[in-house]
């Protein structure tokens, strides 16, 4: 189907370039990095930007790297790329096997980790990993640079805190020094692709603390805080694990559309959260399913 | 007396084989003879087809309203645009067409009756222009009340979808209400109901319900439209059907002077059909642009969207069931109410409730029966044909209702199929008798395949295992006279070009074709070419539907290829005087038994004939034809009772069984095998008959655990894509399939074949929910059966 909407396309050359067009565009520009949801929109007529920026020739926005325990991603990696790598697969394994969960192979070679939380649509996978990981977004415009939290990330459904006139840098997660290990669940219709109809993502501590996240729970990806406080401190058994299954659902509000009821979104909180804990506190200890499997619900 | 047994009578007593008779190609699975030029990525498609930079595109203006009036279209602003070169109302061409109900329209003309529905086009020089011009038309709507639902559709205040059908010309044996949404009326009335009732020791009473369904055939719909200088009109079609296409297009567009003989249909090979490129959709409007730019060829394109909405789809049902059943697990009566939504046009739908009418008492001896198919006209997409033609969604009822009533009697449901399953010679719900049939057996494989009776339990103690079987059955559902034909042509090297108008729509037909031609003729499979058709140069078939070409295009090829050994005998006779029934054909060759040391090489003579002694040539090209009709077949009958007429050609029976894992707590359901055997007559390559076995059960577990179309209240498709209506993956695929094939030889078959395709889909919906029921304790009564569904009944069933 042929994009009938018309629309400058400008590759600048380098930052200062990409920067200027966003200054001077703000709402009318839209990047493209890995193009799979702006390609969709354009040709749907849900995007009529005046200009398409490609970032993709910007060398400070390829590749990542691990320097003293934070790793930073630049905005032009994607999930493939992180699937690929030996270093992302022993070190967040969280990440890699979340990633391993988006969409499907030919989507995951293009598009991009950053492209994923600026879409910023509720069901974005990567965005509870970001959470539990307390990553960072870092942003620029030619009036700096900020740094801002994932909590404050996300304001609501395809909104994010990212102003008109910037773009995404890179992300940053800083790997945790406590002993840990974690697991992405994932409520899906089937085997193959498909935007989650629930997610849970669980770090485990060996010091019995956890860290939780959801996505298309809510109106946004967010941190069940409550639910984490419950869990602190012991060790994780049949009554705990009932009291936090309740108490998440104070701290989720999922709704009823299409993919989902918003009373089988409920009931999978309950089994996702029950279940991604299990599978986190085996891997913590050596056991459990290798990451990557049995995280499809 | 029963035409089709008196016909079809296998002779007494069995034959000795000579030398020539003994099977060498049918039987074996030789491969496909499109195989290479498919897997090269070289097949054409009708998209890939080039013509040239004077190629037009047209694009569509749909309606937003599922029902309303058009007040004005104003084409003015369309019309400037740079490189838009016509646009196109309902006001050009008023002309109805249908294949078996004239309803449909190649534009709206005044009145919208679906969200979609065309209402103008704009053809231009490129495809974006065209989509800009559509978006420049502005139509004005008066929106009217509509009805959305197939049972709230015959309330007497319901608004009505057609209010002219009194006026509507349809096939004699549809029976529509005029005044109502009712456009076909389908009753069987056999026995005594009553009385049937009277002797059931149980009497269960439900309703089970069937969503739409999309073919989500990996090729869209395409078509490409030339009406020439010479006043011909040459239609490029992704189709199922190019002579009923043809013959369409020549009905529809005669006021434009056309005639068949002006109408020239060219399919290509087509990525994927399932029903939904049967008859005539799309196709309509390209040919109606054509003959609007003269001289210049028109391409209409279907976008993954309009695929979904504005093609046909697969009727949602409602099935009312109440049948009787006695101690001993007989069946003593069936009471059966299908409710049909068949949407907006019901041309081709309405055929299918037909069908499902004549036979919904599935492959049981019913004694007792009375069944009200019943086809509504509602204001969504128009509905048609879908692999399994109305079948798969009594099945789900039936089937699942067996298995209940026969678990609450204390029976095995297995063993209640095995005593109800029809017989040869039983007769059908219309009063006619059943083919030979090897249902039994497939019963029993099939039960010892999935190990029925032994509890399996899982390894994983959040699931459990539950196993099911039902039986399936289905007929072609085609017109009587249906018929097909086939040309042989012989090659100075000997080789064959076989043409006909089945299509390949990737269950592979041509090598069938192909391998009939050489078992008759002893030409190897290598030496013979089948194409798919022009409808200039191949001759007639019907449609290639309702799983009948390998039987009614294999009949015709068969006796092509018996005409042209007839002239090869004949002619051999005449010019070596040697005595015609001794002459047999083997390795190329014709060979005498009395004379072992006579071969001709049919390169020796098949075109320039054979030289006598006197040095004269005889004979000559070498050729055949064939024609097959079912002669014995009628669809007139007592529209109050069905009975009389003899519309079904044959049933193809079979049976399934499933083992299924569940979850408990999510309701996810994983198929740790499957097993489908399925009486296919003669299985004239096994190897393609066991893919239809796996590709059929395929789709069919789509339809039951993960495909449905959803409709907002305004009659609006929430889902026409692939995020949102899901089909299977290769990460969705049971664990184990095994494909079972029975060979019962259907004796009018070519070889003893008959169809094979759309049966293997069938039984899945009942496989699913009994196994649930089985696994967990819950029944699932609406398709499909999802795992939220699955889920959400499990935690229901524990408070």
């Amino acid at each position: 189907m042929p994009i009938t909407t018309e629309f400058e396309y400008i590759k600048p050359k380098d930052m200062d370039e990409a920067l200027h067009v966003f200054s001077v565009y703000k709402e009318k520009a839209r990047v493209l990095a890995g193009g799979t949801d702006l390609v969709v929109h354009l040709k749907e007529n849900l995007a009529r930007p005046e200009v398409v920026v490609d970032i993709k020739a910007l060398p400070e926005l390829a590749g990542f790297t691990l320097r003293d325990g934070t790793l930073r991603l630049g905005a032009l990696v994607t999930f493939s790329d992180l699937i690929a790598s030996p270093l992302i697969k022993s070190k967040f394994p969280l990440l890699w096997e979340a990633s391993l969960t988006v969409a499907s192979v030919g989507v995951r070679n293009r598009a991009t980790v950053a492209g994923n939380i600026c879409s910023a649509v509720p069901s974005a996978d990567s965005a509870p990993v970001l959470a539990v990981y307390e990553a960072e977004v870092l942003t620029r415009s030619l009036k700096g640079e900020r740094r801002i939290p994932i909590a404050d990330w996300f304001t609501g459904p395809k909104k994010t805190a990212l102003l008109p006139e910037e773009i995404v840098t890179s992300i940053e997660l800083k790997l945790p020094e406590k002993k840990h290990a974690g697991c992405y669940m994932k409520l899906s219709r089937y085997e193959g692709e498909d935007l989650a109809q629930g997610g849970i993502a669980v770090l485990a501590f060996a010091d019995n603390t956890y860290r939780l996240a959801t996505c298309a729970l809510g109106p946004k990806p967010a941190r069940c805080p409550g639910t984490e406080a419950v869990l602190s401190g012991a060790r994780l058994g049949e009554k705990l694990l009932s009291k936090a299954k309740e108490t998440i659902l104070g701290e989720v509000s999922p709704i009823s559309d299409i993919r989902s009821s918003k009373e089988y979104r409920l009931h999978m909180t309950q089994i996702m959260l029950g279940r991604a804990l299990g599978s986190a506190v085996a891997r913590l200890f050596g056991k459990g399913a290798k990451y990557g499997t049995e995280n499809i619900c | 007396m029963d035409l089709q047994k008196l016909i079809t009578k296998p002779k007494k007593g069995a034959k000795s084989i000579r030398a020539g008779e003994e099977l060498t190609v049918v039987g074996q699975s030789v491969p496909r003879i499109d195989g290479w030029e498919k897997i090269k990525g070289a097949a054409k498609y009708t998209d890939d087809l080039e013509f040239g930079p004077g190629l037009l595109y047209a694009a569509l203006v749909e309606s937003p309203f599922a029902h309303a009036r058009i007040k004005s279209i104003d084409i003015s602003k369309a019309e400037k645009l740079h490189g838009v070169v016509k646009v196109v109302t309902g006001g050009n061409f008023t002309q109805k067409f249908g294949l078996y109900m004239n309803d449909r329209y190649v534009f709206a003309t005044d009145t919208v009756r679906f969200v979609g529905e065309q209402v103008a086009a704009v053809v231009a020089t490129d495809p974006k222009i065209a989509l800009r011009g559509a978006g420049l038309v502005k139509v004005e709507y008066e929106e009217l009340p509509a009805v959305m639902d197939a049972v709230k559709a015959l309330e007497k205040d319901s608004p009505l979808v057609h209010p002219d059908l009194k006026s509507y010309t349809h096939v004699p044996w549809f029976f529509p209400k005029p005044g109502t949404n009712i456009a076909h009326w389908r009753k069987i009335r056999k026995g005594d109901l009553a009385k049937g009732f009277r002797d059931a020791d149980l009497v269960m009473e439900d309703t089970y319900s069937v969503p739409r369904y999309a073919h989500c055939a990996i090729e869209p719909h395409s078509a490409i439209g030339l009406y020439d200088a010479s006043g011909r009109l040459t239609m490029w079609t992704s189709s199922q059907s190019p002579f009923t296409q043809r013959h369409v297009f020549a009905e529809t567009l005669k006021s434009f002077g056309l005639s068949h003989k002006d109408v020239r249909v060219i399919s290509t090979y087509i990525g994927g059909g399932f029903g939904g490129k049967a008859g005539v959709t799309m196709e309509i409007i390209a040919a109606a642009l054509a003959l609007t730019v003269p001289g210049r060829p028109v391409k209409l394109l279907w976008s993954r969207a309009q695929e979904f909405y504005n093609t046909y789809q697969r009727l949602g049902c409602t099935a009312k069931i109440k049948m009787g059943v006695s101690k001993a697990g007989k069946i003593t009566a069936l009471d059966f109410k299908l409710h049909w939504d068949a949407g907006a046009y019901v041309e081709y739908g309405a055929n299918v409730v037909n069908a499902a009418g004549l036979s919904a008492s599935g492959p049981y001896k019913v004694d007792n029966l009375s069944i009200d198919s019943m086809c509504t006209y509602t204001n969504l997409p128009p509905c048609g044909a879908y692999r399994g033609f109305g079948y798969s969604e009594f099945l789900f009822g039936l089937e699942s209702h067996i298995t209940r009533m026969a678990r609450e009697l204390g029976l095995d449901p297995v063993e209640f199929r095995m005593k109800n399953a029809i017989k040869e010679g039983d007769t059908l719900p219309y009063g006619a008798h059943m083919n030979p049939t090897g249902i039994r057996d497939a019963i029993e494989r099939v039960r010892k395949e999935i190990r029925w009776g032994v509890k399996e339990k899982s390894k994983d103690p959040k699931k459990a295992i539950g196993k099911a079987q039902v039986c399936f059955w289905k007929s072609p559902a085609m017109p009587p006279n249906a018929s097909s034909s086939a040309f042989l042509k012989f090659n100075e090297d000997g080789s064959i070009n076989i043409l006909v108008s089945g299509m390949e729509i990737g269950q592979g037909l041509l090598t069938v074709m192909a391998q009939i031609a050489s078992e008759v003729l002893s030409v190897p499979v290598s030496k013979i070419r089948v194409e798919t058709p022009d409808t200039d140069r191949n001759p007639y078939e019907w449609q290639t539907v309702g799983s009948h070409v390998t039987w009614g295009c294999g009949n015709a090829v068969k006796r092509a290829a018996l005409e042209a050994r007839e002239r090869i005998l004949d002619l051999v006779q005449r010019v070596h005087c040697l005595d015609k029934s001794a002459l047999y054909l083997e390795d190329q060759h014709v060979k005498c038994r009395t004379k072992p040391d006579f071969a001709l090489r049919f390169s020796d003579f098949v075109i320039n004939g054979i030289q006598a002694e006197d040095h004269t040539f005889k004979g000559g090209p070498i050729m055949g034809s064939g024609v097959f009709m079912p002669e014995f077949a009628s669809a007139i009958s007592d529209p109050e009772t069905g009975q009389g007429g003899h519309p079904n050609v044959h049933y193809t029976t079979g049976s399934a069984g499933i083992i299924l894992e569940v979850d408990r707590e999510t309701g996810k359901m994983k198929i740790k095998k499957v097993a489908l055997a399925v009486d296919c007559g003669k299985a004239i390559n096994p190897d393609l008959v066991r893919g239809q076995i796996v590709g059929g059960l395929l789709q069919g577990f789509a339809t039951v655990l993960y495909e449905d179309m959803r409709y907002n209240e305004k009659g609006r498709l929430l889902n026409p894509n692939f995020s949102d209506y899901k089909i299977p993956t290769v990460m969705d695929m049971p664990d184990q399939v095994v494909p079972i094939i029975i060979e019962v030889a259907q004796p009018d078959g070519p070889f003893g074949a008959r169809g094979v395709g759309e049966h293997t889909m069938i039984p899945c919906a009942p496989l699913i929910a009994n196994a649930v029921e089985d696994a967990v304790g819950v029944r699932i009564k609406s398709m499909p059966v999802t795992k939220e569904k699955v889920a959400l009944a499990v935690k229901a069933a524990k408070k």
